[in-house]
């Protein structure tokens, strides 16, 4: 299975994210995204018209949507980050899937302007990112309070990482984490989870690496 | 403009919002603060600054009983003086290298720093318990008017449409936010405190509304 992947790129590191979570051996097909634009010639966008990454590719199938690309690896490797049977359950995944949406106009939007200096209204973008956040914030505090740590259930799935590199990321579009407490806690649960991969920008717990030790230099 | 007298204490966050072995971002009238709790529950606050080159300190990581600086690594007791500097690892780091700390309690599921060292508690907070914190570009007076009561000087401000649910505390900061400790009263179950939950966020779209029309100015 083939990613068409920029590292910079919070979409593809969901992919990148899932695959690992889930044990899916990926491909990588590194994508000049910047500043070779190579995701609007015409080489991939025969495969992908909207001109956008990821882009996976596995025998005929060509997947385009990263939220379709995360329900794939999971139902072929890990099926318990899918929804399970419950209504309330495969709505909430669909719910925040559709919800990661919104996180890649606005808060993604926010930081190409203040990264790759995209033009935009970055007031606007903000604005909307905020509304976002508080949005999740609000939708994490009531699944606390139902005693449930992430998005649709108590475990994690596939709503989960699609809505958390995004949020993870805001800050380099101007945006604060700060006033989030349930987020803050939700990405923490995230980051700890085994198997998770860092990208830029995005790390592991520090506390949950070995302490660095340096040899004292001998002069 | 308000002065709420909670004397030299600030609610600064939930005890819930800060488990074990974390450090939280959060400000006080001195400043901006890490506010972090040791694998052994013990709570501190220090300035948000590393003193080796200025790192935001609640970007760094509790590990045992020490808060490390992401930048350099180098960890701090609670007392704020410096106990390891990574590549010296032989060196006994100087006295004299010491973040500033605050005075921290904890009572109630809130808690609160003291911008100077305080002899005297934070207020008592009877029968409240704590549901969420929120943070609102709205200053205190638009809160009241959406609220459609006023503050107590400690900051308390009963909604008059929930008076017997919620209860909010008000913590205004130096840039114009102000952080809502919503709390709760009496007998709750999961579903009440939901409902709550959407109140809080609907009185502090009502505040911002009115804020952003100058109403409450
Ligand atoms: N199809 C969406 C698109 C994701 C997206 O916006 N990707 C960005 C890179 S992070 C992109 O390719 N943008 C095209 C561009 O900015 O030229 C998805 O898979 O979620
Ligand atoms: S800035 Fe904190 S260790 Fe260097």
């Amino acid at each position: 299975m083939k990613l068409y992947d920029y590292i910079l790129s919070p979409s593809c590191y969901k992919v990148r994210l899932m695959a690992a979570l889930t044990g899916v051996k990926l491909e990588l097909r590194p994508v000049d995204f910047h500043p070779g634009l190579e995701h609007r010639g015409l080489a991939l966008l025969a495969l992908n018209p909207a001109g956008s990454i990821p882009i996976i590719e596995d025998g005929d199938l060509i997947l385009t949507e990263s939220s379709a690309i995360l329900v794939y690896l999971a139902a072929q490797a890990a099926p318990e980050w899918l929804a399970g049977t419950k209504p309330e359950e495969a709505a909430r995944v669909q719910q925040w899937l559709s919800f990661s949406g919104r996180l890649t106009a606005n808060l993604g939007g926010a930081r190409l302007h203040e990264m790759l200096l995209r033009t935009g209204d970055i007031d606007a973008l903000q604005a909307q990112g905020i509304a976002a956040l508080r949005e999740l914030e609000a939708g994490l505090v009531e699944q606390n309070l139902r005693g449930q740590r992430f998005l649709a259930a108590d475990r994690p799935t596939v709503a989960d990482i699609a809505c958390f590199p995004y949020v993870a990321l805001a800050p380099d579009g101007g945006v604060s984490l700060d006033p989030y407490p349930a987020i803050r806690l939700w990405s923490r649960a995230l980051r700890s989870l085994h198997g998770f991969v860092e990208m830029p920008g995005i790390h592991r717990l520090h506390e949950l690496k070995p302490e660095p030790t340096v040899e004292e230099s001998k002069a | 403009m308000h002065t709420l007298t909670t004397g030299p204490w600030t609610p600064v966050a939930l005890s819930a919002d800060l488990p074990v072995g974390t450090v939280i971002p959060a400000r006080i009238p001195a400043g901006s603060i890490a506010l972090w709790r040791s694998e052994s529950g013990r709570l501190s606050a220090s300035a948000d600054r590393c003193p080796h080159r200025g790192m935001s300190l609640s970007h760094g990581f509790v590990r045992g009983e020490n808060l490390s600086c992401i930048y350099h690594g180098w960890s701090y007791a609670r007392s704020g003086k410096c106990v390891r500097i990574p590549a010296h690892p032989g060196l006994e780091p100087p006295e004299a290298i010491r973040a500033k700390t605050f005075a921290v309690e904890e009572a109630g599921g809130v808690i609160w720093v003291a911008t100077d060292e305080a002899a005297t508690t934070p207020p008592v907070l009877e029968g409240l318990m704590p549901l969420r914190s929120m943070t609102t570009s709205a200053g205190i007076a638009a809160i009241e008017a959406a609220a459609g009561a006023k503050a107590t000087a400690e900051g308390l401000v009963v909604p008059a449409e929930n008076a017997d649910t919620l209860c909010l505390l008000l913590s205004a900061r130096d840039d114009g936010q102000t952080l809502i400790h919503v709390l709760l009263k009496g007998e709750t179950t999961a579903d009440s405190r939901i409902a709550a939950s959407r109140v809080a966020e609907s009185l502090r779209r009502a505040a911002e509304d009115l804020q952003k029309k100058g109403i409450a100015a």
